[in-house]
């Protein structure tokens, strides 16, 4: 008796304890996740129930680009944000009607209060931060007031009474190049609100206030509220929608369909009754280690519910098939279970593996995902082969009279001669099969080709979805909502600090001759200072960055200046200080003039991308208070000739109602700036493009100091995560394809038969990819993901066709008597099982998200495929190679094979070098010189083992 | 006598103002008002003084300006009679702003005149705006801080005293125009100097806060010669140093005129 049999045999014979068990350790698992969810405050200790909407997170919070992108952020006083877009079609003038600006009046002061004493942090408030509102009563104008006057006030201080007086509230913000495309639309009919939050989770309690007060105005005007924060408290709703809707949902129909095939209520209770035991332990279980429902783990619960089910249709089917041969239950279940024991190990196995290796995706989410399905598949497997004899134990044999295939009848069902005929036709025509496969493999490559690279989360909703309409309107009427940064920085360079303290003398000289004469002591103050300069070379103390020297000498001055209360000497030592405040500021690189053009030219290159819809920077800032103060015309919006005019064209911005505003662009020492970008859409492919174009600009024109490029802004980050989505998925599928043709090639004791059981689930995989390829819809995350779980699923397939095929040829001793069992009672299984598992899959398609939708309909597809995949390839396959898979000599062990043996010792290495690629920072030079040595020891290791005496 | 010239002064001036009936005390608060306004802007005929600012943001990151205020003083009938005023603000440091001169004619009846020299640009302009609460070159100090708010914008009550200060509650008259819905001063007894000041937004949150930082007696007159201004929304901080204090140096009042913008006094700067 195997191990498999004897589980079964304890299981059939103490049906209650099993029963109590694992109901047990389901109600346990589940109080665990409960209670602290419930009672966080009883019991603090416990993980409650955390949800987790932010699209930051689907890379680690360690990851480079999220830390950088934080401290960004920190740095530049960069706030997450909810928009608030006003149009009004129905006025002729737009939103600039008094009506409508007194709406948006009353909503930004309204904003205003939206502020709350924060709970954690006491004497601060959360919420809206009212000095960073963008609106038009909270910024200011800048504008000519008659000749040599320039003037500055609120752009609008009271909403305005006449239409003259709201033309001239757009005129004004047109003037100004930060507000046109960004505060109001370019076509001057719409307005922006921008109110950046204290952090993200004050967005719902924010969104909804607004809504309050939006519902109290009357007029024509449309208020769209948007961004991301809104966008993603949104998510985590809907995302609960699908769980608590999709997932029953998927069992009901899994339900319907079994009473459809099986007749018999009681019984199919039992799956059922499984899927939810496992779904509960593992979502449980989930919550108590503490990992957050995120857009991927709420799919757990779809996912496994079908998987759980799988192993028991099989099991039901053939129970039901065989039932009325004996008419005993316990006879029937662990003859049952003892034929299906092997196979459906390694079914869900296999489907482990395949989403196990998700793990390997260098993106958290997934690796919860993956891991989680796995261990749920596992944790069915087991409640399968336990708690389903014991549950048939528990149904009286009466109850059981009339269930089961009685007679012949069967043969005339529709469905059953279509599979016979299927098999029959696969057996008798091979090769139009296999040629046909090779035609659609051609197909599927050449759409494999196809395949464009994209995601967009925004698209995550449905077309109709309130947040697609909002990001429609504002990008048509605005310069686009999708936000990235450019930060600049000066690179660090070595420069010899002899030859920078020859210079800096150069001009110190130059500044003594030129205060000699008017200044009396300063000359000496100069002399003095030259000394210490000397004195520090000479001593080799001096630092290595001229900066610091220029520091170091300033301090030096400073002191000297405290030394002397003689006013001619203070006086003296005042030039010297401003001498060196200069030297000082000539390392304020983005003050630089040239600085400031070299980013427009950047930016005039952004915008010819067409992507790009608008690039706000420092540069803007200065050019529009130079005109403003020199002349207020066109002709003058320019860079100013020295960094001296462009410092004074800034303080005079500064002398406004938000000094602030400018270090959102610059930090105060000058070395760092953002260039911001309003990108008209979130798909991550135009994201790319601007990446292109900003790197291949920055290397055809050399910037005046060297600097170093970097991004940051969620849109970049999704196009971060996304480039490493696809590679880790890549990864993730080679991996578990090579540890599923190992098990295979391990079950089967031979690399043809392992090599046959890939055969269906890539010629599958190969088709979905390549219709995706094909009709253009693009490779996202779901897409991504799908390819190592359909690996899983589909192998099941095989593994019962062919570990069926290998019992009925033992007994009947040639391929040709087999077709007809086979195409019975086994392909009737595997097609009640694609039908049962791919409908269950279709309510996803309800789903408000479309990445659930896109999951349920490709693995209803994928489960379509694979089934008709396996019931044609592998019988035609198994003709064509019948001599080699069923040899005349005995079967011998693994070590034996000498071809298997070293295959599968290629496929090893090929898997550990998937593996290390991902974790180690290896060259591919060695990489493929050690995976070469590895496989020559294994060659000749298998060469060894095979020639031994026991394998003659 | 001075008692009773001064509540006539008090009526003449405005009827409007808000008088608490005062208990404890021999002082009214209009006279509280007019002697800490005199206290903080009228000393002396003129005065001048080098200011350090530091400016302190939230992430501490620090900045430095260096200029020259010189002020000129119309003179009034007595002590209490403040009347317009001169402001002239030179700059030395940072060196990129080096010689920019901010000047303003301070109005006690109608909207400051005020001017802005950029050397740089070679540009004299002058600013028209009726907005005094706008930042001081960038600090967390308004530019009606560094030349005083005009006292009849507000009705002032008393809202309690100690030993050491009266405690007056500041209301707008023009809720609107100003983004404080009242602010209350610490207003020290002796010098009648202001010591403290918190400003209340809408929500009826502190939102801003003056403190004096140090005093001293400069040629007889009490002076505070460092303070700070906080901004407690944004985080940022911005203090001033005062040295080089001096009171009735005889400053001529043409160098309060665009012609000097150009042509910075030097003599007086120093």
């Amino acid at each position: 008796m195997s191990s498999g049999d004897k589980i079964v045999e304890v299981s059939a014979h103490h049906p209650k304890t099993v029963a109590v068990l694992v109901t047990g350790l389901a109600f346990l698992l589940a109080l665990f996740a409960a209670l602290p969810s419930f009672w966080p405050q009883t019991f603090k200790n416990l993980n409650s129930l955390h949800v987790d909407t932010d699209p930051e997170n689907m890379l680690s919070a360690s990851e480079q680009v999220r830390i950088f992108h934080d401290m960004m952020k920190k740095k530049m006083a960069l706030y997450d944000m909810v928009i608030v877009g006003v149009v009004n079609d129905k006025n002729q003038h737009g939103v600039f009607n008094p009506a409508s600006l007194k709406n948006i009046y009353e909503l930004t002061q309204f904003a205003k209060t939206l502020s709350w004493p924060d709970p954690d942090n006491p004497g601060h408030t959360e919420g809206v931060i009212e000095p960073e509102i963008l609106s038009p009563s909270t910024v200011d104008s800048i504008q000519q007031d008659g000749p040599g006057t320039v003037r500055f006030e609120w752009l609008m201080r009271h909403p305005p009474l006449t239409q003259e007086a709201c033309d001239s509230v757009r005129r004004k913000a047109l003037m100004i190049p930060l507000f046109s495309g960004t505060l109001v639309s370019e076509d001057g009919r719409a307005l922006c609100l921008y109110l950046p939050l204290s952090s993200k989770d004050q967005s719902y309690r924010v969104y909804k206030k607004l809504r309050e007060k939006i519902a109290t105005f009357s007029g024509d005007d449309r208020f769209y509220i948007t961004g991301l924060p809104v966008a993603e408290d949104t998510f985590g709703v809907e995302m609960f929608i699908q769980m608590a809707v999709s997932a029953p949902l998927a069992m009901i129909i899994i339900f319907l369909i079994m009473l459809f095939f099986f007749r018999k209520l009681i019984l199919i209770i039992s799956p059922l009754l499984l899927a939810m035991l496992a779904t509960v332990c593992t979502m449980a279980l989930l919550i108590i280690t503490g990992n957050t429902i995120h857009i991927m783990s709420s799919m757990i619960p779809v996912f496994i519910m079908p998987i759980a089910v799988l192993d028991s249709v099989h099991i039901l089917s053939e129970f039901f098939d065989r039932y009325q041969e004996s008419r005993d239950r316990k006879k029937t279940i662990t003859g049952v279970m003892s034929d299906l024991f092997m196979p459906m190990l390694y079914t869900s196995l296999t489907t482990a593996v395949g989403f196990a290796s998700l793990a390997l995706a260098p993106i958290p989410p997934v690796q919860v995902f993956g891991i989680f399905v796995a261990f749920g598949v596992m944790l069915a497997w087991i409640f399968t082969v336990t708690f389903i004899p014991a549950y048939v134990m528990f149904i009286p044999e009466k109850s059981l009279a009339g269930f089961g295939r009685t007679g012949k009848m069967d043969d005339k069902q529709v469905g059953n001669s279509l599979l016979h005929r299927t098999g029959l036709f696969a057996f008798h025509h091979p090769v139009i099969v296999m040629t046909g496969v090779f035609l659609l493999a051609v197909v599927a490559v050449y759409g494999i080709f196809q395949i464009r690279i994209n995601d967009n989360p925004v698209k995550w909703f449905e077309k109709k979805h309130p947040i697609r309409i909002a990001d429609h309107v504002l990008n048509q009427h605005f310069a686009g909502t999708y936000m990235a940064y450019l930060s600049l920085e000066p690179e660090e360079q070595h420069i010899n600090i002899s030859n920078f303290a020859d210079s800096f003398r150069r001009r110190m000289n130059e500044e003594k001759a030129g205060t000699a004469d008017m200044i009396p002591g300063a000359e000496e103050a100069f002399i003095s200072l030259d000394k210490k300069l000397q004195e520090v070379i000479r001593e080799n103390s001096a630092p290595e960055q001229p900066q610091a020297l220029v520091s170091l000498l300033r301090q030096y001055a400073e002191k000297q200046k405290k030394q002397f209360s003689d006013i001619h000497a203070e006086e003296a030592w005042d030039e010297v200080l401003l001498f060196m405040d200069r030297e000082r500021q000539r390392f304020e690189t983005f003050k630089q003039p040239e600085m400031l053009r070299y980013m427009d030219r950047l930016k005039n290159r952004l915008l010819q991308t067409g992507v790009v819809g608008k690039v706000n920077s420092l540069t803007d800032i200065v050019k529009t208070v130079y005109r403003e103060l020199v002349s207020g015309r066109q002709e003058d919006f320019v860079v100013p000739q020295t960094p001296e005019a462009v410092a004074q064209c800034l303080i005079t911005y500064q002398n406004s109602h938000r000094p602030q505003d400018i270090w959102h662009f610059v930090t105060p020492d000058y070395k760092n700036t953002v260039m911001w970008l309003q990108i008209k859409t979130g798909d991550n492919r135009d994201m790319t493009e601007v990446l292109k174009v900003v790197d291949q600009f920055v290397r055809d024109n050399p910037p005046p100091v060297p600097l170093r490029h970097e991004w940051f802004g969620l849109t970049y980050i999704n196009v971060v995560w996304q480039h490493k989505m696809v590679r880790g998925m890549l990864n993730a599928f080679l991996g578990s394809f090579l540890i599923v043709f190992l098990m295979m090639t391990l079950l089967y004791r031979s690399a043809l038969w392992g090599f046959l059981s890939m055969v269906p689930l890539t010629v599958t995989i190969a088709l979905i990819y390549g219709v995706i390829g094909i009709i253009g819809k693009d490779y996202d995350m779901p897409v991504a993901v799908l390819s190592s779980l359909s690996l899983g699923l589909a192998v099941d397939y095989a593994i019962h066709f062919l570990s069926r095929t290998r019992a009925v040829f033992s007994e009947k001793g040639s391929w040709s008597r087999c077709v007809e069992p086979m195409f019975g009672e086994p392909a009737r299984a595997i097609s009640r099982n694609v039908i049962v598992i791919g409908v269950g899959f279709f309510p996803l398609l309800l789903a408000p998200l479309t990445p659930y939708k896109t999951v349920g309909m490709f693995i209803a597809a994928i489960l379509l495929t694979a089934g008709a995949a396996t019931l044609l390839i592998l019988p035609a396959s198994i003709t064509i190679f019948e001599r080699f898979l069923f040899p005349e000599t005995a079967s011998l062990s693994l070590a034996c094979r000498c071809g298997t043996c070293i295959i599968s010792g290629a496929a090893f290495v090929a898997l550990v070098v998937v593996n290390v690629v991902q974790f180690a920072q290896i060259g591919w030079t060695t990489i493929v010189w050690m995976s070469a040595a590895a496989m020559v020891f294994f060659a000749v290791l298998c060469f060894i083992l095979s020639k031994r005496r026991i394998c003659r | 006598m001075k008692h009773f010239r001064t509540v006539g002064l008090l009526f003449s001036i405005s009827l409007f103002l808000f008088i608490t009936a005062d208990t404890g005390s021999a002082i009214t608060v209009d006279e509280i008002v007019k002697k800490a306004n005199q206290a903080a802007y009228y000393k002396g005929s003129d005065g001048r003084a080098y200011v350090s600012m530091t400016i302190t943001d939230s992430q501490k990151r620090r900045r430095t300006k260096k200029f020259t205020i010189l002020r000129w003083d119309k003179p009034g009938k007595d002590d209490l009679y403040c009347e317009d005023q001169k402001y002239y603000v030179y700059f030395h440091l940072p060196a990129d702003v080096n010689k920019m001169v901010f000047m303003v004619w301070k109005h006690v009846k109608s909207d400051d005149d005020r001017w802005l020299y950029l050397p740089a640009l070679d540009l004299v302009k002058r600013i028209s705006s009726n907005e005094k609460r706008t930042s001081f070159v960038g600090s967390d100090f308004f530019y009606e801080d560094v030349s005083g708010r005009n006292i009849n914008y507000d009705t002032h009550e008393l809202s309690r005293e100690d030993k050491n200060f009266y405690v007056l509650k500041n209301t707008p008259r023009d809720p609107d125009s100003v983004e404080f819905s009242y602010y209350i001063a610490w207003i020290h007894k002796k010098t009648f100097l202001t010591i403290k000041a918190e400003y209340y937004d809408k929500n009826g949150e502190k939102y801003r806060e003056y403190v004096a930082l140090r005093e001293s007696t400069i040629q007889g007159y009490p002076t505070i010669t460092k303070s700070v201004m906080k901004d407690i929304r944004r985080g940022s901080s911005t203090v001033l140093e005062y040295a080089n204090v001096q009171y009735n140096t005889g400053l001529p009042e043409k160098i309060f005129t665009e012609r000097y913008l150009r042509r910075a006094p030097v003599k007086y700067l120093r």
